[in-house]
């Protein structure tokens, strides 16, 4: 006996899989784009926060570290413009405008993710 | 002694030194993945998991711990060429879908194909990571989920798809008499020696 390539059950893992990640999508287009909180953390601790609903124009963010980590707040969105850590993750992530949306510098362990929004400010005090 | 020719060929030791080979194959294999471009519009994580092909083939033909000491080599390789972060992450990816593939690998109902293995072992990997990254950062981590759902479903079939076709080859390296991918035996006999005549044809069987 030998191990088929497909059979039933992979196409319902398949299936319920691609499912999921589409509820999860749609359910993150519903967050709010206006009026978001930016909550800077190192190692989990929170270190900045900026209300890119106030923000008038862009501007740079310098956290240095090991890393030189440089963040670009703009009105409506915040991402990280540079970092010299290997990986780059965090550097492709690219513009966080959603709330809830985040960003990571995992070798640095910063993370930037977006909080609040006018709609949804109860809803994400965790 | 029956024939001595034979003894080497089913022995404990045999098992070792595949699931060695195994572990190099999949060190070469992401050191393969490493040297290909990085594609900008894939979500920050999403690789395709080459070596994963050699984890998935030992954990249904050689068992359990053969294949978590290849994800544990992956793992240290991964810490030693690029840092701790680096082996943290790999091994809580490698050793979740290590697991999870075992388990529905050794399922009878519902029963997965090669496709399902690869994907659900995708997936697992995935997950570990990201709970990884998570714990070590902000749970806003979890943002990436979908994206990364979704191309560990791609990655995954295409890994499954690639140990399908190549099966026939790593079959070679094992006696048929080990050669269980339907899960049930593959073990060492208890005497430890696979007769010559319990021994079919080398495992150069058609796999179709």
């Amino acid at each position: 006996m030998e191990r088929k390539l497909l059979r039933p059950a992979d196409l319902l893992l398949l299936l319920f899989a691609l499912a999921l990640a589409g509820l999860l999508l749609w359910g993150q287009a519903q967050s709010p784009s206006q009026g978001c909180v930016a909550v800077i953390e190192e190692d989990g601790e929170e270190i900045r926060r900026i209300d890119l609903g106030t923000l008038t124009q862009a501007e740079e963010i310098s956290l240095g570290g090991a890393y030189n980590i440089v963040l670009l707040a703009e009105p409506g969105g915040i991402s990280f413009e540079y970092s010299s850590c290997p990986d780059q993750t965090c550097v492709r992530t690219g513009k966080l405008t959603r709330a809830g949306q985040a960003a990571v510098c995992l070798p640095a362990r910063i993370s930037v993710r977006l909080e609040g929004g006018e709609q949804a400010a109860d809803a994400m005090t965790g | 002694m029956r024939d001595k020719q034979m003894d080497w060929r089913s022995s404990a030791a045999r098992r070792v030194a595949v699931t060695g080979l195994l572990g190099a194959l999949a060190l070469a294999l992401s050191f393969l993945e490493g040297l290909l471009p990085p594609v900008p519009v894939l979500p920050p994580g999403a690789k395709l998991g080459l070596s994963n092909i050699a984890v998935l083939y030992a954990v249904q033909c050689l068992g359990f711990w053969p294949a978590l000491g290849i994800a544990l080599v992956k793992g240290v390789f991964a810490g030693l060429t690029r840092g701790g972060l680096a082996l943290l992450m790999s091994l809580s990816g490698g050793f979740l879908s290590t697991g999870i593939v075992f388990l529905l690998s050794r399922l009878k109902h519902p029963r997965f194909g090669l496709l399902g293995l690869g994907i659900s072992g995708a997936l697992a990997h995935n997950l570990g990571q990201l709970l990884t990254a998570s714990l070590l950062t902000t749970p806003a981590a979890a943002w990436y989920a979908p994206w990364l759902i979704g191309f560990g479903v791609l990655f995954g079939a295409v890994t499954g798809i690639i140990l399908r076709v190549t099966m026939p080859v790593l079959n070679r390296l094992l006696p048929s008499s080990f050669v269980d991918t339907e899960g049930g035996a593959g073990g060492i006999p208890p005497d430890g020696i696979v007769h010559p005549e319990e021994k079919k044809s080398g495992g150069r069987e058609k796999w179709n």
